[in-house]
């Protein structure tokens, strides 16, 4: 049960051609189709709606989301959710990978630790992270602190495991390398053990980030009265399916910048890992 | 061997509702000692038996946080004695097989089409990239307004939130077809029919099998997520009416069920795995 | 160096297996196009041997797949296979890719890949006898149950041959199919296409960037070089058959041979690298 898992994001990046076509310019750098496309569907979605082609009570036109989205940004509840929500993804995520690197790169290291370890691990890291939300809420209560628990909970597992795997994986041949120039052990692991797990590591991370944004918002549609979630589910119950469908559009959208920007800054502080790190796993 | 790098392949059993898939090299196949993959020793359980027999020993009967692990059993005995286990066991289960079938079918049609498609690709990127990055527990309070409470839209989200592994799987391999396999049938003077059937269908058929190896925990914590969240039957409902009923030892009981079925999800499709890439090599 | 002597093979009777004249390639780059081969001119005789050695990038590969009907050449150039215009695979000329590990279907056990060409031909004991006579010829008639992954560099190319023997075509053309292999598996492989070629009597057209395989194998050896590619020279191999590891290798005329080939790759290559079109110093 390997973990080697590379960016989901592999997908996407194919997405966008990277061979310039014959006379292709400027146009080939935006994706033209792409957007005709999504700029068609909303168009369709909003003459569907309104021609009460689709008779869903609560399906809201576009423009109705617009309205929405503009009352809320007029009102400051986008932003302080929008901000909440991305606090406690952001932060549980990296008090998460802290603890999941440390343990994952000490478990790494020591063929012994992990042997008498690994097994607990695999077991407790398939227990689906979301059913620990229902226990959460009984032991925290509806709270910030319920939330930012449950994200660290479920996103230090695959730090740790892709550490861990990241680090064992690294090859005998390296290894030797180090013992024959006599490294010490902190300057092995800083200068060839740490970068040769790198890609998985940075696989890890990547994973754990879109855990945490997830379960955060489970966690706010579930018991913490505050955040994206939270307020979607709000607007649900208040039938306000223009201003219910902005949160989620919101969401989506803080979903795709917080790849966005992991993608930048491994791409800024890592420059060579980027390739391997979409490729492989 | 060509096997398409993208292909989304198990990593842990990934929770994540973030069907955003794990994309492996190459699977592992089962080993002897390999230095990494492969079944980790079994004697690494017993940090866990330590844990549950010290809670045992120490615990209290009826501790509102931390009941004995004896009491999670009879917790569970309870909904199995007034008949609502069951039920509520088949529930998850149906939705999870529905689910997934028709994530599969969707998936395939939808990766297969941008794959063979590099402007149908293009064209749909962007609005693909953004329901695949979104998470699948903001979906369910859409859904619940405009669907309702009901199984289909348990089904829907739990459908939409699947299918990427599977999209993405079956786009790799059309993706990534290796252009010496059509020189082959070039020069074998295939015609296209032969060429789809033997060339084409069964990298196409083995990379979607290893994106429902993927989906399949994806489905089952997905199915779970909407009956916490919404009540809807199934034992993310029973587990989140014993939460607000403060059942303790119930909550503790369910929450090891539930694991032991993705454990089974997991081994049912690990075993998938195995099938499919019988003619891979080990990574 | 060319020469008009019919050295192994057949009679005059039979059409060529290849003809050329005046065969460029161009392929499309950017806002023009770029020439990968200019203007080459030579014949194949069945039942010929026939080594293509040459520096990189003077379209060694490219003109194979000309022969295999892969690749298209420019209209005023003619390219005959068998007397016919090659407009796509020519009937009976198989290919032998370099990249042998993506050639064979991964998830088809070896018996299966070399039925690939067959089976929509033969059925039943006729298919299993033909694939068992192919993979006899190479030697892995006990590996035929394998999946591809189990089997070595040297064995996954074999079953290649294997698939193009069991179609028991008029030709091969071979692109480095040794190329990735170790010198004990060469030389064992190299004795065996001989001893292949020698019972079935194909056309075999090989590529390689190794002078003395060339030779070792070879009736003619085809020389390209410079960029666009062209033809340096042609020697012709007199040397004795069947040939042989040790004594063929010792043979004067094989040194000799040898010399006069490194000589033209070599000065080709200068050529190429002083700037360009590489002109050859050879007849052609």
């Amino acid at each position: 049960m390997t973990t080697t898992a590379a960016s989901p994001e592999a997908g996407a990046q194919e997405a966008l051609p990277s061979r310039p076509r014959r006379g292709a310019g400027l146009l080939r750098h935006v994706n033209l189709p792409g957007i005709a496309f999504l700029a068609v569907l909303v168009v369709l979605w909003e003459l569907v709606v309104r021609g009460g082609l689709l008779d869903f009570q609560f399906l809201p036109a576009p423009t109705e989301v617009l309205d929405g989205a503009q009352s809320l940004i007029e009102g400051g509840e986008l932003w302080s959710a929008v901000l909440h929500t991305a606090l406690v993804a952001v932060g549980g995520w990296i008090l998460a990978s802290t603890l999941g690197a440390v343990v994952g790169i000490a478990l790494g290291l020591s063929p012994a630790l992990w042997r008498w370890t690994a097994s607990s691990i695999e077991l407790l890291r398939s227990f689906p992270s979301i059913t620990f939300v229902p226990l959460a809420v009984l032991l925290l209560g509806f709270s910030y602190k319920m939330e930012l628990v449950v994200v660290i909970y479920a996103s230090q597992w695959p730090v740790l495991v892709n550490t861990m795997d990241g680090v064992r994986g690294v090859s005998p041949g390296l290894r030797d390398v180090t013992r024959t120039l006599g490294m010490s052990r902190l300057r092995s692991l800083r200068t060839v053990i740490l970068p040769a797990a790198a890609s998985k590591m940075l696989v890890g991370l990547r994973l754990g980030l879109n855990l945490s944004l997830i379960l955060a918002v489970a966690a706010e549609i579930v018991g913490n009265p505050q955040g994206l979630g939270y307020e979607l589910v709000f607007e649900q119950q208040a039938l306000q399916p223009g201003r219910m469908f902005a949160y989620f559009i919101a969401i989506g959208l803080l979903g795709m910048l917080l790849n966005a920007l992991f993608q930048l800054a491994v791409r800024w502080l890592m420059p060579g890992v980027i390739a391997a790190t979409d490729r492989k796993g | 061997m060509s096997t398409p790098n993208a292909l989304v392949t198990p990593g842990p059993a990934a929770d994540p509702a973030d069907a955003a898939g794990q994309v492996a090299p190459r699977p592992s196949r089962r080993r002897g000692k390999p230095r990494t993959g492969g079944i980790p020793p079994l004697r690494g359980l017993l940090p866990l038996v330590v844990l549950l027999a010290l809670w045992q020993l120490f615990g209290a009967e009826a501790s509102p946080y931390f009941p004995r692990p004896s009491s999670w059993v009879d917790g569970v005995q309870r909904l199995q004695d007034n008949g609502e286990l069951i039920p509520a066991l088949g529930a998850t289960t149906r939705s999870l097989l529905v689910a997934l079938t028709i994530a599969t079918l969707v998936g395939s049609v939808i990766g297969i089409a941008v794959g063979a498609s590099r402007t149908i690709d293009r064209m749909l990127g962007p609005t693909l990239e953004f329901f695949r990055s979104t998470p699948s527990s903001a979906m369910v309070p859409i859904a619940v307004l405009v669907l309702g409470f009901t199984d289909s839209m348990k089904t829907s989200v739990t459908v939409i939130a699947a299918l990427w592994p599977i999209l993405l799987n079956a786009r790799a391999s059309m993706r990534e077809l290796n252009p010496t396999y059509l020189d082959v049938a070039a020069m074998l003077h295939m015609s296209l029919a032969r060429r789809i059937r033997t060339i084409i269908l069964p990298g196409v058929l083995s990379a979607i099998l290893l994106g429902i190896r993927v989906a399949a925990p994806i489905t089952l914590i997905v199915t779970l997520l909407v009956e916490i969240v919404t009540g809807i039957p199934g034992l993310g409902a029973l587990l989140s009416r014993a939460q607000q009923n403060y059942q303790s030892a119930q909550v503790y009981g369910l929450l090891v069920l539930i694991g032991l079925l993705a454990l089974l999800v997991n081994a049912v499709v690990a075993g998938i795995e195995s099938w499919v890439l019988r003619y891979r090599p080990p990574s | 160096m060319t020469s008009s002597t019919v050295s192994h093979g057949s009679t005059e009777a039979e059409p060529l297996a290849f003809e050329c004249a005046n065969l460029s390639v161009d392929v499309p780059a950017d806002k023009q196009s770029r020439r990968l081969l200019d203007d080459l001119t030579f014949s194949i005789r069945q039942g010929e041997i026939i080594s293509v050695i040459g520096t990189s990038g003077a379209g060694k590969t490219t003109l194979m797949r000309v022969l295999g009907g892969l690749m298209p050449v420019t209209p005023d150039s003619t390219a005959l296979a068998a007397g016919e215009p090659i407009k796509g695979p020519p009937p009976r000329v198989l290919m032998v890719f370099q990249d042998y590990a993506n050639s064979l279907l991964p998830w088809r056990t070896v018996k299966k890949n070399v039925a690939l060409g067959l089976e929509t031909t033969l059925r039943g004991r006729e298919l299993d006898e033909r694939i068992d006579e192919a993979l006899s010829l190479v030697g892995l008639q006990h590996r035929a149950g394998e999946y591809p992954w189990k089997l070595s560099g040297g064995m996954q190319q074999r079953v290649q041959i294997a698939r193009a023997l069991a179609l028991r075509p008029a030709c091969l053309l071979m692109d480095e199919p040794f190329g990735a292999l170790d010198a004990m598996t060469k030389s064992g492989l190299q004795d065996e296409l001989l001893r292949l070629q020698e019972q079935t009597g194909a056309t075999i057209v090989f590529i390689t960037h190794d002078v003395e395989e060339a030779i070792y194998l070879g009736d003619r050896v085809i020389v390209l070089g410079g960029i666009p590619g062209r033809i340096e020279h042609i020697l012709d191999v007199d040397l004795p058959r069947p040939r042989d590891q040790i004594t063929t290798r010792e043979n004067p005329e094989f040194l000799r041979l040898r010399h006069a080939a490194y000589e033209s790759v070599l000065s080709s290559e200068q050529g190429s690298a002083a700037g360009g079109a590489g002109a050859g110093t050879g007849d052609r």
